[in-house]
């Protein structure tokens, strides 16, 4: 018997496994945690009513249903399938050569979580990510059979959010993204370099060859049923000159191929759209290809990228492949290598709040990447938000009169969003507005009076003057900095000595 | 000053309305609140209106007609909210409205406009709130059944957003404070009801029968955190603490 424990070569991990089966609670407890890396957790970008006999509907504009302690929101039920992998990517907690707990669910327990769940409105819908299991394909169509359970014999209607498998075969991605509303997949490092340095077992090829199926796809079914081939934006984007979704955006199908070509040689064999689903059932349960759009995240910190080339990627990722978001995540140091900050280093959260506040300024504000930084700036102020900074740098073009400015200018000042440019317009149509009204409709003016005029006149006499001015803008930042990371601010006595640099000598 | 005051059920407020404007004793000399009165003044008379349907269909037809019927829609709306102000506000509102048609709400140099506007984008956020954190528990196989403690009389237009969300369920939705039900059979057409003592004494039982889903929710919830970033303050201010009473992430254990 002794002999033939040792001749059965088990693995350690498995081995336990086989020992003693993990309960749901401790499944779940081990899967949650593996997942909650990942960014994503919105259940936005669909409308689709309920009907009789299912469960669930989806809101355009997405529900959070609680906020963790980290105040972030839980929208989704944000679980790992498995998180068992073959790879070894430096930064992740669930790599191969970790030792930690591992689990894997079964499609029966994912299904029940799910609609247990949402039938007691603790979530929006399931996002399902998971660890490479044996290798891509087997791990997608494990992945696959959940959501087909799900659909079919649970009939789920609600919102499901699946990561793909980088180096899954096409005709499976196909299936799943038919299942889900959106279809990720992280592009993690924004570079080939290092991407080779930190995820030996990922490959640039393997990442932008389906994104760009996807889109391709995604548009496919769009105008299959009279729809724009681009997915649509924020209303406030209609009504601007110029923004990375206007004139200037490429047309995907055709230009989109050129520039993925370009990014990667190679490239041009592929046809940029899925034909076969690994199931033909899965194409008769009549849903939309990714109906809510494809999404990425990409790792702030871990390698020594700039905000310009992370917010550049940002944009060419927009405007090539149609990507409804693309998400930051802050490094936590969860591994020691050489390759990775040291254990203990704080999480950048300052530094992505910034990148997070540059993709507003993309996605709603009509701002370009290039406008935001330069060769010679290539990292965000700290200390001052990027709308404030581009208003500092551009202080000829200010105070703008509030009754006779452009969408485009008014959404440049900073204090002024899409909602407050709504109801400035809307009000200009029946009165003169004056700083009275814009208090009443909730313009930060703290932010917004450097830079206004309301009929020829501006709040107080203060001069225009570019260190003046930051000033002032930095202390209303500073309360928001504080708030990134979970703080108050900390307010003292001025002294003479040491904030205005006098001494006294003689 | 003569006050007029009636129920806070929107048949009685448009009753109230066409009391009020019948009256003629002057916009600028009368004003509409809600009961209970709180403090009563001793130098107003105060008139008391009952709900007479007639007269409530009356102003609705002429809201629908002479303004239009997504005013009509957004002021039945705005009725739900806990403001005192909000029934002379809406009085107010329909005065600018009948002189100048259907773009009313957009004339925010009016102040009670803007006021109205602003009542009606909060309302808007506690309904979304509740829409979120609202917490069902299983009584039986297949029953459903949440408590809420809303500032405004919400609970009716929780009905569609839920009724949309689970068509074949059976769910009720009790509102603590106004002690209201929502309820919804299986597969039919919602309908609200007001819940004397014995029913609601009987109903608060419910939040007391956990099951595992409720456990394995509570273990999803802390472990889905992340213990570098926790912010407490953004979870605060995201989640606030009045909205917490029945979110069962944030109760206390109480197993039988």
């Amino acid at each position: 018997m002794r002999d033939m424990q040792v001749l059965i070569d088990i693995p350690k991990d498995t081995k336990a496994e086989l020992q003693k089966e993990k309960t749901l609670e401790e499944k779940l407890e081990i899967l949650s945690d593996a997942a909650k890396y990942d960014v994503a957790c919105t259940s936005s970008g669909v409308d689709r009513a309920g009907k009789k006999g299912y469960l669930g509907n989806s809101c355009a504009s997405g529900v959070c249903h609680t906020f963790a302690a980290d105040g972030r929101c839980v929208s989704l039920l944000k679980i790992l399938m498995t998180n068992h992998c073959e790879y070894d990517c430096k930064y992740c907690k669930n790599r191969k050569s970790n030792d930690v707990e591992r689990a894997t669910f079964t499609p029966d327990e994912i299904c029940r979580l799910t609609i247990e769940f949402y039938k007691r409105n603790y979530i929006e819908g399931l996002f399902l990510s998971s660890g490479v299991l044996k290798n891509p394909d087997y791990t997608m169509e494990k992945i696959i059979e959940a959501l087909r359970m799900l659909r079919g014999t649970y009939k789920f209607n609600g919102y499901i959010h699946v990561k793909a498998i980088p180096g899954a075969s096409k005709e499976l991605i196909y299936s799943a993204g038919l299942l889900a509303d959106r279809i990720s997949i992280n592009m993690e490092l924004p570079t080939q370099d290092s991407l080779s340095k930190l995820a030996p077992n990922k490959h640039m090829a393997n990442i932008i060859r389906p994104m760009n199926q996807i889109s391709g796809t995604i548009a496919m079914h769009r105008l299959a049923v009279g729809k724009s081939a681009r997915m649509e934006r924020a209303g406030i984007n209609d009504h601007l000159m110029n923004s990375i979704w206007g004139k200037e955006a490429d047309r995907i199908g055709t230009d989109a191929t050129d520039r993925a070509n370009r990014l990667l040689p190679g490239l041009q064999k592929d046809t940029d759209s899925f034909l076969f689903p690994a199931d033909k059932k899965d194409l008769n349960l009549g849903r939309a290809f990714a109906p809510a759009g494809q999404s990425t995240q990409m790792i702030i910190g871990a390698t020594n990228e700039t905000d310009l080339e992370l917010i550049r990627t940002t944009q060419n990722l927009y405007k090539s492949f149609d990507l409804k978001r693309v998400f930051y995540s802050g490094y936590i140091p969860v591994n020691e290598d050489d390759a990775l900050p040291e254990p203990g280093t704080p999480v950048p959260l300052l530094r992505e709040h910034r990148l997070y506040q540059a993709d507003w300024l993309l996605r709603y504000y009509g701002f370009f990447a290039d406008e935001l930084l330069s060769e010679e700036h290539p990292f965000f102020d700290d200390a001052i938000d990027p709308k404030c900074n581009w208003a500092l740098n551009h202080l000829e073009l200010f105070p703008i009169e509030i009754n006779t400015a452009s969408y485009d200018m008014l959404l440049r000042v900073p204090g002024i969003g899409p909602n407050g440019v709504k109801k400035i317009v809307n009000a200009r149509r029946y009165t003169k507005v004056d700083f009275e009204m814009l208090k009443q409709m909730r313009i930060t003016l703290k932010r917004a009076q450097y830079f206004i005029t309301c009929n020829g006149k501006m709040l107080y006499k203060i001069p225009l003057e570019h260190r003046f001015i930051r000033n002032r803008l930095m202390d209303v930042d500073s309360v928001e900095i504080a708030d990134v990371g979970g703080q108050s601010v900390q307010y003292k006595q001025m002294n003479l000595f040491s904030d205005f640099n006098m001494s006294c000598t003689g | 000053m003569y006050i007029f005051s009636c129920k806070p059920r929107w048949e009685d407020m448009l009753t109230c309305i066409y009391e009020a404007s019948a009256s003629k004793m002057g916009h600028t000399n009368i004003k509409l609140v809600l009961e209970p009165i709180e403090q009563y003044s001793l130098l107003d008379q105060y008139i008391h209106v009952d709900s007479d349907l007639k007269k409530a269909e009356c102003v609705m037809k002429s809201i629908r007609e002479k303004i239009s019927p997504q005013v009509y829609r957004e002021l039945a709306y705005a009725s739900m909210a806990y403001e005192e102000e909000i029934l002379d506000l809406i009085y107010r509102v329909l005065l600018v409205g009948f002189s100048y048609g259907p773009d009313v709400l957009n004339m925010v140099m009016y102040r009670e406009i803007m006021q109205f506007n602003q009542i009606r984008r909060r309302l808007g956020r506690e309904v979304n709130h509740f829409q979120e954190f609202v917490r069902f528990h299983e009584v039986q196989k297949g029953l459903y059944v949440a408590h809420i403690e809303p500032k405004s009389r919400l609970v009716v237009a929780l009905g569609p957003i839920f009724a949309d969300r689970m068509p074949s369920e059976h769910f009720m939705i009790i509102d603590d404070i106004h002690k209201e039900a929502l309820i919804h059979p299986k597969d039919e057409m919602y309908y609200l009801k007001p819940l004397n003592d014995s029913e609601y004494e009987q109903l608060l039982k419910t939040e007391e029968m956990n099951d595992t889903y409720t456990d394995l929710w509570k273990i999803f919830f802390e472990s889905i955190a992340i213990r570098e970033r926790a912010n407490k303050k953004c979870q605060t201010s995201l989640f606030p603490l009045w909205t917490r009473k029945h979110a069962v992430e944030f109760m206390e254990t109480s197993h039988n």
